[in-house]
């Protein structure tokens, strides 16, 4: 699964931190999905989108092998 | 694995202070028989608790009676509650990526264990397989331990290069 997070959240200028401290997850967590190292569940991701205002489809995306 | 489980992130610290004496004086009474004198019972030889024949009955005899020391229960007890609390005491910031690696260094711990224990019983015979399985209370928390320090050093030291802000 890929993702538009880095993209965002940049949008959005936020920081990491701030971003991890919004939806109460560590620094590192949102860093390991902006990644890909780490998947979300579907509570973060729509909590993730909620965040931005968009659909959870504009943040996160299926690719060919999932 | 459920939040409600695990034990405030502090207990850590209470688990260590813990383990540290209580590893001291397991090794004291595996390598020189060390016991504290005061916590020797007498059990009446109907009891239940354990084999009034064993060979680690020990005192005056009398009759109907029998002696057993705790030092080594108390070491083991101190060490299996040490362990419990440093492995399962919440990180500062418990979220769900720190969850799923609990159950993956408790899976790795879990297979790594029984990896070794397979290999031992191979390997040991007779009253040596007695110590080996005694050491086995221990492993699985203390293998634990070791693989979810080790992930979550790799999680907080991560490339610089990747931790853009």
């Amino acid at each position: 699964m890929k993702n538009r997070l880095k993209v965002q959240r940049a949008e959005h200028n936020f920081s990491q931190a701030e971003l991890a401290e919004k939806i109460s997850v560590s620094r590192q967590t949102i860093n390991s999905i902006e990644t890909g190292r780490y998947i979300p569940s579907t509570v973060l991701a729509l909590k993730l989108a909620q965040i931005f205002g968009v659909r959870v489809e504009e943040v996160f995306q299926l690719e060919e092998e999932d | 694995m459920l939040h409600s489980l695990l034990f405030p992130y502090r207990a850590r610290y209470v688990g260590w202070l813990i383990f540290l004496p209580a590893a001291v004086l397991g090794i004291a009474t595996m390598a020189d028989d060390f016991e504290f004198d005061w916590l020797t019972f007498m059990f009446p030889k109907s009891s239940f608790l354990t084999d009034p024949d064993t060979i680690f009955a020990k005192g005056k005899p009398v009759e109907g009676f029998y002696w057993v020391n705790f030092t080594n229960e108390l070491a083991a007890l101190g060490i299996i509650v040490s362990l419990f609390l440093v492995s399962f005491s919440r990180e500062r910031v418990e979220d769900e990526m720190i969850g799923r690696m609990r159950l993956e260094a408790l899976q790795w711990s879990v297979v790594v264990n029984y990896i070794i224990l397979a290999v031992l019983i191979l390997v040991s015979h007779g009253f040596g397989f007695f110590y080996i399985l005694a050491h086995n209370m221990f492993t699985l928390l203390l293998v634990f331990i070791a693989r979810m320090r080790w992930l979550m050093y790799k999680n907080t030291h991560q490339p610089l290069e990747t931790l853009a802000l």
